[in-house]
């Protein structure tokens, strides 16, 4: 009975994983941004004097109407197939699932998730932060590591930031490549994991060895399992932010792939 | 004594609020403030809350944006170069369009995003033009860095772009038009642009 229910199960939630990994990484803030907390920095004080070495702000305007800031799209037509499929299986997927798990949550308790697994990323975070020599960034991610896990019970609540207004160092491997120089490349849609680039993707397969969750899940089906509701429940917070995003484009696929790459110089220059 | 106690207060007074106020009208970042914190007045007014009136909320959140964003600039901005190559009248037929559209999408990240505390962060100015950092809180714990870009028109700072945790507006419409021109042609785009403004 059990093995039989199981072999249900896998196929149900490796197609849970499939769709839940599909928003994986934002796309666009616009859209969603969830986890837009990253790196805030003061501005600088003599802000007049600090940009004088710049460009103007006339000057930079004009150079973007000239030549327009944007990603290489080598593989479009195939990144546009996948970029369908995401958006499918969101739909009919994800969509749905959250949709109902919403409803039976409430909104606390879904927050303390997110929390929770954010909580247990920290090293990702601290690592990336020394990787680009940002101490202050790592000592503030230990600090909350050290607050969130034992005040903040096991990383449910946030009492760095609520109590301390410590936020979160939002880096990963993707944007310590991009501080030392490499360039995104071009634009990869995977499917599955959606927005992403070339330097982003190895980035991508850098944290997951930085990841304790990588080391602590052994069983494949529990890390599937735990994966996809992580994402049901991020997308229970955000339900609504695609379709406005779809509402608002004439070209999804275009405003998905630039987003994401604005969204990620903004980051990559936050540090 | 208590009589030109009063005068002195009263002319200094006077001459405070006469250096200030001009200096501080000028200000972008005061006049956005202006701006923002009415919309914010409008999303938290009790008796605009309920459904029946969210269409009387978007009118008014839209009519006190519209006072702050130059439409006009900011379609010319995001057609780039396609748009010397517009007669006046693709002009005076692109402009309302491409509101339209802007509208819906400021007024889906307000109300969507439910702003509860807005930081003002700085501006800098150069010229005629400014951008000002800002800072959001919403009700689900979100943080969002917010610039706005303004440029001088008469006494007012006027913003023809904003970008939202660095994605710009304008440059990302500048691509999906660029892009939908090249493929296909301005006519198209128009078309689209009519067809989104008929789902309002």
């Amino acid at each position: 009975m059990r093995i039989s229910f199981g072999r249900l199960l896998l196929p149900v939630l490796c197609l849970l994983i499939l769709s839940g990994l599909a928003f994986g990484e934002p796309a666009a803030p616009i859209v969603y941004s969830l986890d837009s907390s990253a790196c805030y920095q003061p501005p600088d004080l003599p802000i007049l004097v600090a940009q004088s070495s710049k460009p103007s702000l006339k000057e930079e305007e004009l150079a973007l109407e000239e030549q327009p800031d944007t990603i290489a799209d080598p593989l479009e037509p195939v990144n546009r197939i996948f970029f369908n499929v995401n958006d499918k299986l969101y739909f009919w997927a994800l969509k749905p699932l959250a949709s109902g798990y919403k409803a039976v949550v409430p909104e606390d308790l879904r927050l303390g998730v997110i929390n929770f697994f954010s909580n247990l990323t920290t090293p990702v975070r601290l690592l990336n932060c020394l990787l680009q020599a940002n101490f202050k960034g790592a000592g503030n991610e230990t600090i909350r590591l050290l607050l969130n896990s034992t005040l903040g019970l096991a990383g449910f609540l946030d009492p760095a930031k609520t109590e301390l207004r410590i936020e979160k160092r939002d880096e990963d491997f993707g944007q310590t490549l991009g501080f030392w120089g490499i360039g995104p490349a071009f634009y990869i849609e995977w499917p599955i994991l959606g927005a992403s680039s070339l330097r982003d993707t190895f980035g991508y397969a850098g944290d997951l060895l930085l990841n304790p969750k990588t080391y602590l899940i052994r069983s494949v089906p529990v890390g599937l399992a735990i994966r996809t509701y992580e994402q049901v429940n991020e997308t229970s917070l955000r339900i609504g932010e695609y379709e406005d995003f779809k509402r608002d484009t004439l070209d999804p696929y275009i405003a998905k792939r630039e987003a994401y790459h604005q969204n990620r110089k903004h980051k990559i220059k936050n540090r | 004594m208590n009589r030109t106690f009063l005068i002195q207060a009263m002319l200094c007074l006077s001459f405070t609020f006469g250096m200030v106020v001009p200096v501080f009208a000028g200000d972008p970042q005061d006049q956005l403030r202006e701006t923002t914190d009415k919309v914010l007045s409008v999303l938290s007014d009790p008796d605009l809350k309920s459904p029946s009136k969210a269409k009387e909320r978007r009118e008014r959140i839209q009519k006190i944006v519209d006072e702050r964003f130059d439409w006009e600039e900011m379609a010319h901005r995001s057609l780039a170069r396609h748009w010397t190559q517009r007669t006046p009248e693709e002009k005076r037929e692109f402009v309302p369009l491409f509101k339209a559209l802007l509208e819906r999408v400021y007024a889906d990240k307000v109300e969507g995003y439910s702003w509860n505390k807005i930081l003002y962060e700085g501006e800098t100015i150069d010229g005629d033009y400014a951008a000002i950092k800002v800072k959001i809180f919403t009700a689900k714990d979100q943080t969002l860095h917010v610039e706005y870009r303004t440029l001088k028109k008469g006494n007012h700072w006027l913003v023809y772009d904003f970008s939202v945790e660095g994605v710009g507006l304008v440059n990302n419409y500048r691509t999906q038009f660029n892009e939908i021109i090249h493929k296909s042609s301005y006519q198209e785009l128009v078309k689209r642009l009519k067809t989104k403004s008929a789902q309002n």
